[in-house]
């Protein structure tokens, strides 16, 4: 269950974002997670509802896709997507790699209404 | 409307882990991430293996639990420095609260650095903390097919203990089985084989730290 603390950092820099953009409400999130960091969707949503009680997201939708690991071999360089349990480089045959991409859990966007919006209203 | 962000959201973390690194390179201290289920032995591990490395190497360890400081307890009497990190909630340990144990320890007067993270199989594979190397533990009665089940956990090891090895034969344990689901999953970390119980496989464990310490300091 780190999707719970997750859920803190990321709402921490929606704030922030919401902050520096006059924003007035955050309707939703794209947040982009590597499948390597294990994860569940279902406890992902949960933890955000949780954390954003209260808050400029609250009631905000998460908008998450899982992206694909690549990984590079230590042995014979070889660039390649491993499955989740199975590291094989299909050149060499040795499963000893570096993940070069499924680490990493990006916040991309925030759909939101802003001041100026309501105000132009 | 909507606003771009392209934001790193573990960035509190991974920059916090990159900040233990430079710590503990700056002091000559190599640090090794001990991650397992709970109950695999992490701690007797350290029990034996701290004492065996000294007078060349001294240790001091952070431990992480939910709750208690039983295992900084356990930890106390070996005449290292020994840091309780108590996570209440949290299932893993974080690289913020690691630099935070980082302080209270005596960095100059160490070469190795245990950090003995929170007995669990999937979060701590998820969060750097600045470590320098990954041990894995796996049991003996956790069953042979642990490494299948976790293998982001495994895939992420240096080196894999397979411990309480005196139990093989009392269960039934495949070692084959452990092997053979290695050889998708991570070629790169040796297994080793230990019962910190009967001292079996002490040598090798502790040969391959030898190793890892003796390089560093190239």
């Amino acid at each position: 269950m780190h999707e719970m603390s997750i859920a803190f950092e990321l709402l921490e820099q929606v704030v922030q974002a919401a902050e520096q953009n006059d924003v007035t409400k955050v309707e939703e999130i794209e947040l982009e997670v590597g499948e390597l960091k294990l994860i569940v969707p279902e406890a992902m949503e949960l933890a955000w509802e949780t954390v954003c009680e209260g808050t400029i997201a609250d009631g905000s939708r998460l908008n998450l896709t899982i992206s694909k690991p690549v990984a590079k071999c230590c042995v014979c360089s070889c660039v390649f997507e491993p499955e989740i349990d199975n590291y094989l480089c299909p050149r060499c045959e040795k499963a000893d790699v570096i993940i070069t991409r499924g680490n990493e859990i990006i916040l991309k966007s925030l759909s939101c209404e802003t001041k100026k919006e309501n105000s132009s209203q | 409307m909507k606003i771009k962000v392209v934001e790193n959201v573990l960035k509190k973390n991974d920059n916090a882990a990159q900040e233990n690194r430079v710590l503990m390179n700056n002091s000559g201290v190599l640090s090794v991430n001990l991650m397992s289920s709970p109950g695999s032995g992490k701690t007797t591990l350290l029990q034996k293996t701290i004492p065996a490395l000294r007078p060349d190497y001294r240790s001091a360890v952070l431990v992480g639990d939910l709750q208690t400081s039983r295992d900084a307890e356990r930890l106390s009497n070996l005449g290292s420095e020994v840091v309780q990190i108590n996570t209440g909630k949290g299932c893993h340990l974080s690289a913020t609260q690691v630099s935070e144990g980082l302080k209270a320890l005596s960095l100059n007067e160490i070469s190795l650095l245990w950090i003995e993270n929170v007995g669990n199989m999937v979060c701590p594979a998820s969060f750097d903390l600045g470590e320098h190397l990954r041990a894995i533990l796996l049991s003996v009665p956790e069953g042979d097919d642990k490494v299948a089940k976790y293998p982001v956990l495994f895939q992420l090891a240096d080196v894999i203990l397979l411990t309480k090895v005196d139990l093989i034969g009392v269960l039934d344990f495949n070692i084959e089985t452990i092997r053979e689901d290695l050889s998708r999953i991570n070629t790169r970390a040796p297994l080793i084989k230990v019962s910190s119980k009967t001292g079996l496989g002490m040598e090798q464990w502790l040969d391959w730290l030898r190793e890892q310490l003796e390089t560093q300091n190239d």
